[in-house]
């Protein structure tokens, strides 16, 4: 502020990280628990921003700037004012108790810093967490979560000292000569790469960008902000005083964040960071905070309920948990007596929670015998499974997030994966890793996602071509000896077998340039790039997993890392989200009953033909334990097919659509409500989250509802009363494999995260940073294997695996193929067998699954995406996850991600939207040749100017911003042969205004 | 004074006095919206219940200038002393609590409202019904502001991201000056005070107006320069000042009325008797 006033050097002030900031809101969900604000309430607020011009996206942290001259503090009419600025500190507060609401801060602020609560009429504003650190805290609650590190708090000289230390220059944004004390660091300068097709992302800021309109849109925060939130949040500080706290686990998402419980008189009143865990110190994404609005919510069901109108009207009765279970079970005895055990599907997986995923519901099909029981997986990561274990023998890359590993490479290639809105927290330590150490990032992405925003180099990729890619990559790599032949001839098994293959089908880069969209230059620069690099890390997930190629995609990446040796080492990996958790769950043989028929399909919405048709054979009762009518694609046919079912039994946290169609609608605990473990994540850390709470109402635990309703179907011998404790069921059950054995309760709660790192073969053998390394064993496996396949060496080929492959009519020597409905005729896959015939038993599942053989389609006249695109479809739909706020449907009952993220959106290019005369923030209808929807429009350059991108999770029956779920706009018969996972990246539809 | 310690990110141990008292404490008696809004139905029903019913009252309560309607009206502008109150208490320095003021303005300024509305005596037609006119659009003024532009002014929160934009050479050189002139003028005007967080008050005007005119008028200039005003809607930039305009000329145009009816009694009697109390009847 050009030296007008002397800024004491005890003064305290933020430092923001423009260059770190990835816009997931963690500080806001943050800074609202602590000052329990209400909506609409803000003392900090991310702004997201993008280019119209120039494919960038930009995230503001906005938050007081505690000025010299505070031009809220003498735009206050009280005398004496209401706010003051502290002269040694520099803190500027506002004494709610003397502000009369008068709003005149509010206006004068510049920065638009200064919030206000529209319910107790006064002014509220950041105060750096003044009463937080009297309380003993040692920084601010927004500093303490950011899973980037972007926010730190400190004296105001030390935060600048350092940064000008490590080269970075503050932004100026001193405009008004307010002298702003919060310091604002720009984007770290990025070489511009130049080249035909890939961009090096705009360093935008909020001043050259535009905010998405629909975020702030009145009438979807008006329907926030229309019920009043449930505790603690409107409460006086002293009701959220904490006097107990308990760490655990976070049971939502992939990057399993470790939180501490905060208690006072028993009742939940915080959660934050686990700031003792070594691994993520206390930083934490915004979903697992928000899990406070879950456990307090007044939208969770709390009874059992029959439902007394038709199917998809939603009306309900209450009932007692004893009529409803015993009614249940009596049906289910009925449908295995009339159609076999096989009638009875279950569907579990993203809410159910890993522990009843893997032992109590498996149990209970074993018992019942029934092969028709999945989860989310052939939605969202089968085919990467399979390809891991037909490759590696075992699910997951092997390595850690630690400085020594991960934290070493020199290049991070993110392909078809949002790291940084899927897993806030690990992408944080990856991009820490980059900015102190030099490395590269690139990403390939038909989006510029807040990832691809961070990397030097964004390759917009035509979608479902990855495998193109790859195949470009791997053979510009081979044929120009660029490969790590030791490393091949050593440990790869099949390796010739594969080279010849790609040479002699001539996938180069020329090759791959029209069908990617990519540039054959920036092809070929990538792949020197990551045979150069003293350790690559690819990162591949759903964009890779959720196509018709995905098994064999997930291969051709898994080759190109093992290739160029970034393959059990340090700082060189394939990741693919996420490792797995081996719970072993197996009743005694003699309990499980001799199952007759194949499993209908892999994929749950292989299913729907059995329910409609009964064929191949009937499915007539399915339990549910998360929402398959927001989640399945091919809405329609999901629906028609639970409305002919003669049972629906829905376990459920919140009523949606799917609880509509339910016969019978049981409320269900979750998380610290029950006992369970996190979900499985990238670097194999098992979380343990204790039971703390008793979940609301009548709720109970999903384990305490199979082991009751097993009980009444005469399995209590085997789903044993004692594992409704959760501790017992895990030390009895799930840790009898080799590589859980030491993962004990005692082993768990002999640290202060709470999580163990598998493999662990006994309870004092050590943690294993990174797996396969040179010269090492695998842990579980016999002695002289490095790797845990039969051979010990990564499969890219055998005998064996050819014959499997080619039983599904394909070769294991990876063949491109790409999607049905493309903007460009290419090859496609063609199944050669509906749902509703039998098909082949695939060899890649267990248990026996019927699959349909498949069969790779040349273009030709009569090629699919030529008929769409003649009938108008010719616009590239992706969907995918939404910002770190939301997660499947459950988020969208919680409050603050609505606020956060109200409107389904649909991100369109400014080209697009204007050739269609869409402006930001209008409401578009999108229609596929399988359904429409309608969504606001998010007018992004960030994005192919071919394509639209709409999330998945939003429902009709949300209590605050309801819409049609995208997947009306999926298809269902798009799969995968070889892992049953469904297309859901790109589909053509047509945009227009609504 | 409280002694804080802090850790600072990078993990160095801070200590700090943090001399500002503790707010929170001290319990905030706002009138929700609920009950706003339930105070002026009551005065609204009350007022139109006034009208409907007054038919079947007495005369008196009929005729403007009776006794009864007279001091109604004088009680009337005593509750509406109370919203003057509140401005001198808010802006003096006097007032220990300005929330529990601001609430007293709100009923006060109700109830007198009703008191005027009976005051009128149904003479809608004649210039003193401006004042009532003037009143219940002061009324509407404020509960749209406390009911609906609260909502907007939550809403302003992080909507002027652009102001973080690279700084213009010349509002910089403009403010400098301004501040330079700032500072030379409040030297004069409060020599202990900072330029930084000082704003004129009602003591200032009263000690030294024409100075504190003069600070009034370089503040403004700043804030034009920062250009924040316009940074938000017309209605939630101008709900307040438009209030206030409104309140001086309620509060001038009560000065007149009992000027006129206390002096020109005759006048204002129009041929009729004079019932109320008044010093000269000029203009009969």
């Amino acid at each position: 502020m050009d030296n007008l006033n002397q800024a004491p050097s005890e003064r305290l002030a933020l430092l923001i990280d423009l260059e770190r900031c990835t816009g997931c809101k963690s500080c806001e969900a943050a800074c609202k628990t602590e000052h329990r604000l209400g909506p609409g309430e803000y003392r900090n607020k991310v702004v997201w921003a993008s280019e119209l011009e120039q494919a960038g996206l930009a995230f503001l942290t906005l938050t007081c700037q505690h000025c010299e001259r505070p031009a809220c503090l003498r735009a206050c009419p009280v005398n004496p004012k209401a706010i003051s600025k502290d002269p040694v500190t520099g803190i500027v507060r506002v004494d709610e108790s003397r502000c009369t609401g008068c709003g005149e801060c509010v206006i004068a602020c510049p920065y638009s810093a200064m919030g206000y609560d529209a319910q107790g009429h006064h002014a509220v504003k950041c105060d750096l967490c003044v009463e937080r650190r009297a309380e003993g805290a040692q920084t601010t609650a927004c500093a303490s979560v950011c899973p980037t590190q972007a926010i730190r708090f400190g004296k105001r000289e030390e935060l600048l000292a350092e940064a000008r230390n490590s080269g970075r220059a503050p932004r100026d944004h001193d405009h008004f000569l307010l002298g702003p004390a919060t310091i604002y660091l720009e984007r770290s300068s990025t070489q511009n790469v130049g080249g035909m097709v890939a961009v090096t992302p705009a360093r935008a800021h909020p001043d050259s960008a535009r905010r998405p309109s629909f975020m702030d849109g009145l009438a979807a925060q008006t329907a926030v902000q229309a019920q009043p939130p449930a505790f603690p949040y409107r409460e006086e500080r002293s009701e959220a005083a904490v006097d107990r706290v308990v760490p655990g686990g976070c049971n939502i998402c992939f990057n399993c964040c470790t939180v501490k419980f905060h208690f006072k008189d028993n009742k939940l009143v915080k959660i934050t960071g686990n700031d003792e865990d070594p691994l993520l110190k206390g930083r934490v994404c915004p979903k697992s905070q928000l899990t406070l609005q879950m456990y307090h919510s007044e939208h969770r069901l709390l009874y059992p309920q029959k439902r007394v109108g038709a199917r998809g009207e939603g009306r309900f009765e209450r009932v007692s948990w004893e009529q409803a279970l015993d009614e249940i079970a009596e049906k289910l005895k009925k449908i295995r007596e009339q159609y076999g055990a096989e009638a009875l599907a279950m569907f579990v997986g993203t809410r159910t929670g890993i522990l009843d995923y893997r032992t109590t519901t498996k149990m209970f099909a074993q018992l019942f015998g029934t092969p028709n029981k999945d989860g989310t997986d052939p939605f969202c990561a089968s085919g990467k499974n399979v390809a891991f274990e037909i490759t590696l023998g075992s699910i997951g890359s092997g390595n850690s997030y630690t400085e020594r590993d991960l934290g070493s490479a020199q290049l991070y290639v993110y392909i078809g994966d949002n790291q940084a809105e899927t897993r806030p927290v690990y992408f944080g330590m990856i991009n820490d890793w980059r900015i102190k150490n030099g490395a590269k990032m690139v990403a390939v992405d038909p989006r510029l996602t807040a990832t691809a925003s961070k990397a030097d180099r964004w390759l917009p990729i035509r979608p479902g071509t990855d495998m193109a890619l790859g195949l470009a990559l791997a053979q510009h790599i081979i044929a120009n000896n660029l490969h790590d032949a030791k490393f091949c001839a050593d440990w790869v098994l099949g390796f010739e077998q594969w080279r010849d293959f790609i040479l002699q089908k001539g996938y180069t880069p020329e090759w791959a340039a029209p069908i990617t969209g990519l540039a054959a230059n920036d092809i070929r620069q990538l792949a020197e790039e990551i045979a150069a690099a003293d350790g690559c890390v690819i990162f591949a997930s759903r964009g890779i997993n959720q196509h018709t190629n995905s098994t064999q995609t997930n291969r051709v990446l898994m080759f190109l890392s093992a290739i160029t040796g970034n393959w059990g080492r340090r700082g060189g990996a394939y990741f693919n989200m996420s490792a797995g958790t081996p719970l072993a769950a197996k009743v005694p043989e003699d309990r499980a009953p001799k199952i007759n028929r194949p499993r209908v399909r892999r994929s749950p919405a292989g299913w729907t033909d059995a329910m409609l048709y009964g064929k191949p054979y009937p499915i007539r009762a399915l339990i549910s334990c998360n929402n398959p009518l927001a989640q399945w694609p091919g809405q329609e046919k999901a629906r028609a097919a639970f409305a002919a079912l003669d049972l629906m039994v829905h376990i459920e946290l919140f009523a949606n659509e799917t609880s509509a169609y339910a016969d019978y609608l049981l409320p269900a605990a979750s998380g610290i409500e029950k006992g369970e473990i996190g979900r499985s994540n990238d670097d194999r850390r098992v979380v343990w989250i204790d039971k703390m709470i008793d979940p609301p109402g009548e709720a109970k635990s999903d384990t305490w509802i199979w082991v009751e309703l097993g009980k009444r179907l005469g399995f209590g011998d085997v789903l044993k009363e004692e594992y409704k404790d959760p501790a017992v069921l895990w030390d009895q059950v799930c840790i009898d494999t080799p590589a859980m054995k030491g993962c004990t309760q005692k082993r768990l709660h002999s640290v202060p995260h709470r999580w163990v790192r598998i493999p662990v073969a006994s309870e004092d053998a050590p943690e294993i940073e990174t797996l396969y390394l040179e010269g090492t064993t695998v842990p579980t496996g016999a002695p002289g294997r490095r790797f845990p396949t039969k051979s010990g060496k990564l499969e890219f080929w055998t005998e064996e695996l050819e014959a499997k492959f080619n039983t599904l009519g394909l070769s294991a020597l990876p063949e491109f193929y790409s999607e049905r409905e493309q903007l460009v005729d290419l090859p496609y896959m063609e199944l050669q067998e509906t749902d509703a015939e039998e098909g082949v038993i695939s060899p890649f599942c267990s248990p026996a699954t019927g699959s349909a053989r498949g069969k790779i389609i040349e273009p030709g006249p009569d090629h699919p995406g030529a008929k769409l695109r003649a009938q108008g479809f010719d616009t590239e739909l992706v969907t995918g996850r939404p910002p770190a706020a939301h997660f499947h449907s459950w988020t969208h009952y919680f409050w603050q991600s609505q606020e956060m993220w109200p409107d389904l959106y649909c991100q369109i290019h400014p080209q697009k939207a204007a050739q269609l005369g869409i402006k930001d923030g209008e409401r578009v209808c999108v229609e596929s040749a399988h359904g429409k929807i309608e969504a606001m429009a998010w007018v992004h350059a960030g994005i192919r100017p071919t394509a639209v991108f709409i999330p998945i999770g939003w429902g009709e029956r949300q209590p605050y911003n309801p819409w049609r779920p995208v997947n009306f706009l999926t298809d269902k018969t798009q799969r995968d042969p070889v892992s049953d996972q469904t297309n859901l990246k790109v589909l053509l539809c047509r945009v227009s205004r609504a | 004074m409280e002694v804080l310690r802090a850790r600072s990110g990078a993990g160095v141990t801070l200590e700090f006095i943090d001399s500002v008292p503790r707010f929170f404490s001290v319990p905030r008696p706002d009138i929700p919206d609920a009950r706003l809004l339930q105070l002026t139905a009551a005065a609204v029903i009350a007022i139109l219940a006034w009208f409907l019913l007054r038919g079947l009252l007495p005369d008196a309560w009929r005729t403007p200038g009776s006794p009864e309607l007279y001091l109604t009206g004088v009680a009337g502008v005593l509750l509406l002393l109370v919203p003057i109150a509140f401005v001198v208490a808010k802006r003096g320095g006097s007032g220990a609590n300005p929330v529990n003021w601001f609430n007293a303005h709100v009923a006060c300024s109700l109830a007198g409202m009703v008191l005027i509305a009976i005051h009128s005596g149904g003479f809608l037609r004649r210039p003193p019904a401006l004042l009532l006119l003037a009143l219940l659009a002061l009324a509407a003024l404020g509960i749209w502001a406390r009911v609906r532009g609260s909502r907007r002014m939550a809403a302003t929160f992080a909507s002027k991201a652009p102001r973080f934009t690279v700084p213009d050479a010349a509002t910089r050189e403009r403010l400098r000056a301004l501040i330079s002139e700032k500072r030379a003028l409040l030297f004069r005007l409060d020599p202990q005070a900072n330029e930084g967080t000082f704003s004129v008050n009602l003591p200032h005007f009263i000690r030294s107006p024409r100075l504190a005119l003069a600070y009034r008028r370089l503040a403004r200039e700043e804030s034009m320069l920062l250009g924040t005003r316009a940074a938000v809607s017309a209605q939630q930039a101008w709900w307040r000042p438009l209030h206030m305009a409104l309140a001086w000329l309620f509060v001038l145009g009560v000065v007149i009325h009992v000027i006129t009816v206390t002096f020109f009694a005759g006048y204002v009697a129009d041929g009729g008797p004079v019932t109320w109390w008044h010093i000269t009847a000029w203009g009969g």
